[in-house]
């Protein structure tokens, strides 16, 4: 008897497969731009700096460093620095789920086709509610 | 020269004597790498008790440091965390914050993307394979991605509206390592739970299945139970999750497995899943604030990365009862030393 044998959900293997392919894509693209990034190539908030102020909350540590209150996604506006391209490689990885879902949405019948769609519309909320709302309560 | 021929009769002697040679070396280096561990964190500790002035002479100047000791120190605890069952992040978000001089945003933002890549890495396999299913973690995910992004805006938002925020923080962290140690050693495991009777949502979603087991060599069957009070613990989970940082599996197999009657390995697997989903929310409220910086994350995950397939493979070889017992010990050091600090920084002791 093999794995063959047993009925594998459609939703699982979409699922799985658009995971897999994301989180490759991801995870290069963060740690090629982030070892750059450590090698001292054109980055947005120089290492020196960061160190020196890494101790402080991260709204206090964006105003000390780059003079900015930070309340969304700062690092796609400067996307030819280092480090903000390896943000681009994290945001990536937390949107492989999302990507998953939206694959597995199209194989899902009845309740659960409500459900995932239910998902997607928390995981986009997720997303633009720091563009739409003030962040952290501030 | 040996004579060989007179010891070992034949190849299968020689065989077997070379696995057992590769057996024992094994075992020593569990324990070497055990002992590696409790030299390194003790060197930290003493490098941090030493005082927050050596620090800051180190910092700017000598910012190169920090990646190579962030890489050291997540690498030893990608190797002892597979051994003693626990995830990374729930090592390091404590230690780091116990230990390291980053505040606790970034501690928890690294930590979040430490437990996000881990899940991410592994949880296709199983799910390809039907051991995670994906089927029980939608129904739970609703609920919980909700309480998640609340835990992770709640969390922030304390750090940055109180002036002592960062110190409630700490020791709200503390409370929760003593939760997780509670969990550790009371919680014990069933294989194969038997679950007579499946509730109505549970039924009414198609909540069993089956997976092939090569172990036993044969297809399992299971089914789903007490859904609803899942989905109500998957909220309180979900909701720590996203404010400390945590991976969360320390609490999802427990539930998923006594509670609810999932195997142990669809437990371990469809946490796993659930994480992929819980954290990867949460992470978007961390990268708006701007606490996620690369120079901790990068080498902090590749660290992790190496370290666990190393300690993944020594738990298969051997599995050392001491690690299990020094991380447990290293959880409570660390609740200790988080709930302390944080009083020291309020001004209570």
């Amino acid at each position: 008897m093999s794995n063959k044998e047993v009925y594998i959900d459609p939703i699982n293997t979409t699922f799985a497969r658009v995971m897999e392919i994301c989180t490759w894509i991801g995870l290069i693209v963060m740690l090629v731009f982030g070892v750059l990034y450590l090698f001292e190539l054109n980055s947005y908030v120089s290492m020196s700096s960061v160190v020196s102020h890494w101790g402080l909350p991260a709204s206090k540590f964006w105003e000390e460093t780059k003079g900015v209150h930070i309340n969304g996604y700062l690092f796609l506006h400067h996307l030819n620095t280092m480090d903000c391209l390896s943000l681009i490689g994290i945001s990536l990885l937390a949107l492989a789920p999302f990507f998953s879902l939206i694959g597995t949405l199209f194989r899902a019948k009845g309740i659960y086709f409500i459900l995932i769609l239910i998902l997607l519309c928390e995981y986009i909320f997720a997303i633009i509610r720091p563009l739409i709302m003030a962040g952290g309560g501030e | 020269m040996l004579n060989w021929s007179g010891k070992l009769k034949s190849k299968w002697e020689i065989y077997k004597t070379l696995k057992e040679v590769v057996m024992r070396c094994t075992k020593q280096l569990g324990k070497l790498i055990g002992l590696a561990s409790i030299i390194f964190l003790f060197y930290v500790a003493l490098a941090h008790a030493g005082g927050e002035a050596a620090v800051k002479t180190t910092t700017s100047s000598h910012w190169w440091l920090w990646p190579i000791i962030l890489f050291l120190f997540t690498f030893i605890i990608g190797i002892i965390a597979p051994m003693s069952g626990v995830g990374g992040g729930v090592l390091f978000v404590p230690l780091a914050t116990a230990f390291f001089p980053f505040n606790v945003d970034f501690i928890r933002g690294t930590g979040l993307i430490m437990a996000l890549t881990s899940a991410l890495s592994s949880a296709p396999q199983f799910i390809k394979k039907g051991v995670a299913n994906v089927k029980i973690m939608v129904p739970v995910v609703v609920v919980s991605i909700i309480t998640s992004i609340v835990g992770g805006i709640v969390g922030l938002w304390i750090t940055s509206a109180f002036p002592s925020g960062k110190y409630y923080i700490t020791i709200a962290l503390g409370l929760v390592l003593f939760l997780i140690f509670i969990v550790m050693i009371t919680s014990k495991r069933v294989e194969y739970p038997e679950v007579e009777s499946m509730d109505g949502l549970s039924q009414k979603l198609g909540l069993s299945s089956s997976w092939y087991e090569p172990t036993l060599e044969k297809i399992i069957e299971y089914k789903i139970t007490r859904l609803p009070i899942g989905i109500l613990c998957f909220a309180g989970v979900g909701f720590i999750a996203g404010m400390f940082g945590l991976g969360a599996g320390w609490a999802n197999v427990p539930v998923l497995n006594l509670l609810m009657g999932a195997p142990i390995k669809v437990a371990v697997s469809t946490s796993m899943a659930i994480i992929t989903v819980n954290d990867a929310a949460a992470a978007w409220i961390y990268l708006a604030k701007g606490a996620i910086l690369p120079l901790i994350v990068v080498p902090s995950v590749i660290g992790i990365t190496i370290g666990a397939r190393i300690g993944a493979w020594l738990a298969v070889k051997t599995k050392p009862k001491f690690i299990k017992y020094l991380v447990l010990a290293i959880m409570l050091f660390a609740a200790l030393l988080d709930i302390f600090k944080g009083l020291h920084g309020l001004g209570v002791v």
